[in-house]
Order: structure tokens, then C-alpha cells, then sequence
């Protein structure tokens, strides 16, 4: 649910918002081509709001659970590369003008988020428990 | 069956969330307007240029001193064809650029905007990292030669600070979260690498 509530508000500010503000951010990191960067700024943000959403319902969580740890690597890898080349970059822009928060710092959530979901996706039907997938199920084997 | 009523919630969760993201979007009013209101003093160029720049600026932010450096030069080479107009946006990280706007606002009074601008952005790196910028700033004023008594007297005029805060809601109102953001003919842009594809697309655009 917290790691659903996360992305989810990550995303939704990022939606609300012109989509240049996080063009900027995506520019900052300086990994990407302009297009690819344009690409990724009007994309990610429905990414990030859709996978939480489907977290917080428990919707097709095997698939979504892999996905989000797939992105948090993602992101890991990308602030990591700006940690290297020491890029001049105060904070990661992950919450838009919500939370300002430090590359390292968010290094170590986003390694924080991505054992917390292998751990959920390790104990699948524990977290499948209240969910809309084994809602379904349960109506499947009724 | 249930696979197929699970797809069709799953269709229903997207469609009702893609038109509440719309939804707030549209009410909240954050898409990009047409920011033209020309401020005489904290604008250059030809009036009725193609090209209308506004620009939402915080004075102690390193990304807005080079863009500044890039539209000056843009700005002589192409005179006719780009104005550009001035917006504060002091951002609260910034511990001199409220400061600083007061500053380049009163100069704006005496009509030395630019140059007074101009010298603030060229030698940034150097009164960014005092603790007291203050000592810096007058240095400027009197190397563009301002009123003394006009700055002092400016300075202490809350004119001033409601000027930089109604400034500083416009941008908030418009989306601007960082600096510099730039509204090209309206659209917005946000930082150099977005700034130098979309002038040289509306350059080449026109010459054609």
C-alpha cells in the first residue's frame, strides 16, 4: 500500500502539472537524447501513477510488483550514473515541487523500495490477500 | 470468464483515473497560457517581433545565467525577430535571488534593468557563494551608475516585494516549478536544452 501511495503520488504530480517541468529534471541527468527525453517526460509519469494505482488495488500484482521493481532499478541506475559524473543536480525531482529530496537519499529508498517488493513478490499471496486479483479469484473458483 | 471481467475492471480502473488525472488538470488550469504582457522595463527587443519571450528568472540560478548568456547573443544577432520580457521567479533554495530581484527591480525603476542585470548574472559565481550579499549588489548599482538614493529608498518600498510576489504567482499559476522557464510564443519550455531546439525551429520557420 505505502509503496502504491508513493508512486501514485509521484506520478499524479507530475500528470497534474505541464509536462516541461519534468522534461527539465529528465535533461538534468543528462543520459538521454532530446526526443528519447521528451519521450520518457510525457510517459513515465502515467508509468509511475498506474503502477501504483494497480498496487494499491492489488491489481494483476504478480505483473506489477516485477514492473515496479524493474523502474526502481531503473531509477537506481540513473541516479547512481548522476552520483558518478557528479552532476550538478540538488534533488531528484521524483515529487515535483511536493518534496525536496537529495540523490543519496533517494538512492537509499529506492533500494529500501526495491527489496520491500521483492519481499512482496516472494510472499505473493500473503499481499494478494484484500486484493482485487483475489477477488477475482475467488469468483473464478465460486 | 473472471479473466474477462478482471480485464474489463482493469479497462474501467484506467478509463475512470485518465479522466480524474484530466479532470484535475483542466481545473486546476496548469497547461501552459500565452504569457504575453509586456513589462517595459524588464523587456528588450523589437515589440512586434515574431518571436514574444517571457521568461520566469531566479537571478542567483547558474542554468538561468547561461541561458541569459545565450538570448543576448540571440538577441543581437537576430534584433528584429526576438523579444524577450523578464519575470521574477526567486526560488526558496536560492538564499540571495529574492534579494537579488529586489535589486534588479530597482534598478528596473531607474531604467537600468539590463545592464544592471547583465553584470548580476556575469559575476554570479562569485556573490552567490557569500553569506551577505549585500556588498556586492551595491558594488554593482554603482558600476551602472544607480541613484544612491533612489536604490535606498527602493529597497524599502513594499511596492517592490509585492511586484516580485504577484511576479512569482503568475509563474505558479502557469506551472513554472523551476528556472529559468520560458514561454516561446506561449508554449512552454522549460531550461536551455528545451530552449535552443525550439528558438532555432521558430528561426528557421520564419526565414522560410
Amino acid at each position: 500500500m505505502v509503496i502504491g501511495g508513493i508512486f501514485v503520488v509521484s506520478g499524479f504530480e507530475k500528470l497534474i502539472g505541464p509536462y516541461q517541468n519534468f522534461l527539465y529534471i529528465v535533461q538534468n541527468y543528462s543520459f538521454l537524447p532530446f526526443l528519447l527525453a521528451e519521450f520518457v517526460a510525457r510517459v513515465l509519469p502515467w508509468i509511475e501513477f498506474f503502477l501504483g494505482l494497480f498496487l494499491l488495488l492489488g491489481l494483476w500484482l504478480k505483473w506489477t510488483l516485477r514492473a515496479v521493481m524493474v523502474l526502481v532499478l531503473m531509477f537506481m541506475a540513473v541516479v547512481m550514473q548522476a552520483l558518478i559524473r557528479n552532476l550538478p543536480i540538488d534533488e531528484c525531482g521524483c515529487f515535483g515541487a511536493l518534496l525536496t529530496v537529495p540523490l543519496p537519499v533517494v538512492l537509499a529508498s529506492d533500494t529500501t523500495i526495491f527489496f520491500l517488493t521483492w519481499f512482496l513478490l516472494s510472499r505473493r499471496k500473503e499481499a494478494e490477500r484484500y486484493s482485487l486479483d483475489s477477488y477475482w479469484a475467488q469468483n473464478e473458483n465460486a | 470468464m473472471s479473466q474477462r471481467s478482471k480485464l474489463r475492471g482493469t479497462i474501467l480502473v484506467v478509463a475512470v483515473s485518465v479522466a480524474a488525472v484530466l479532470a484535475v488538470k483542466f481545473f486546476l488550469g496548469l497547461s501552459p497560457r500565452d504569457t504575453r504582457s509586456p513589462d517595459e522595463m524588464r523587456a528588450k527587443g523589437n515589440k512586434s517581433a515574431p518571436i514574444q519571450i517571457t521568461e520566469f528568472i531566479d537571478l542567483e540560478c547558474p542554468a538561468c545565467a547561461r541561458g541569459a548568456e545565450y538570448l543576448a547573443r540571440m538577441i543581437v544577432t537576430h534584433p528584429e525577430t526576438i523579444r524577450l520580457e523578464l519575470k521574477y521567479f526567486p526560488l526558496p533554495s536560492h538564499r540571495h535571488g529574492l534579494l537579488a530581484a529586489r535589486y534588479a527591480e530597482c534598478a528596473a525603476r531607474q531604467e537600468k534593468f539590463w545592464p544592471f542585470q547583465d553584470a548580476l548574472l556575469a559575476r554570479q559565481a562569485n556573490w552567490s557563494r557569500l553569506v551577505d550579499a549585500t556588498p556586492a549588489f551595491v558594488l554593482i548599482a554603482q558600476e551602472v551608475s544607480l541613484d544612491k538614493d533612489k536604490l535606498g529608498a527602493c529597497l524599502n518600498d513594499k511596492s517592490v516585494d509585492a511586484l516580485i510576489q504577484e511576479s512569482r504567482l503568475e509563474g505558479e499559476r502557469r506551472g513554472v516549478k523551476s528556472t529559468p522557464t520560458y514561454y516561446v510564443n506561449g508554449k512552454m519550455v522549460v531550461g536551455m536544452q528545451s530552449l535552443e531546439p525550439e528558438l532555432e525551429r521558430l528561426l528557421a520557420e520564419i526565414k522560410k
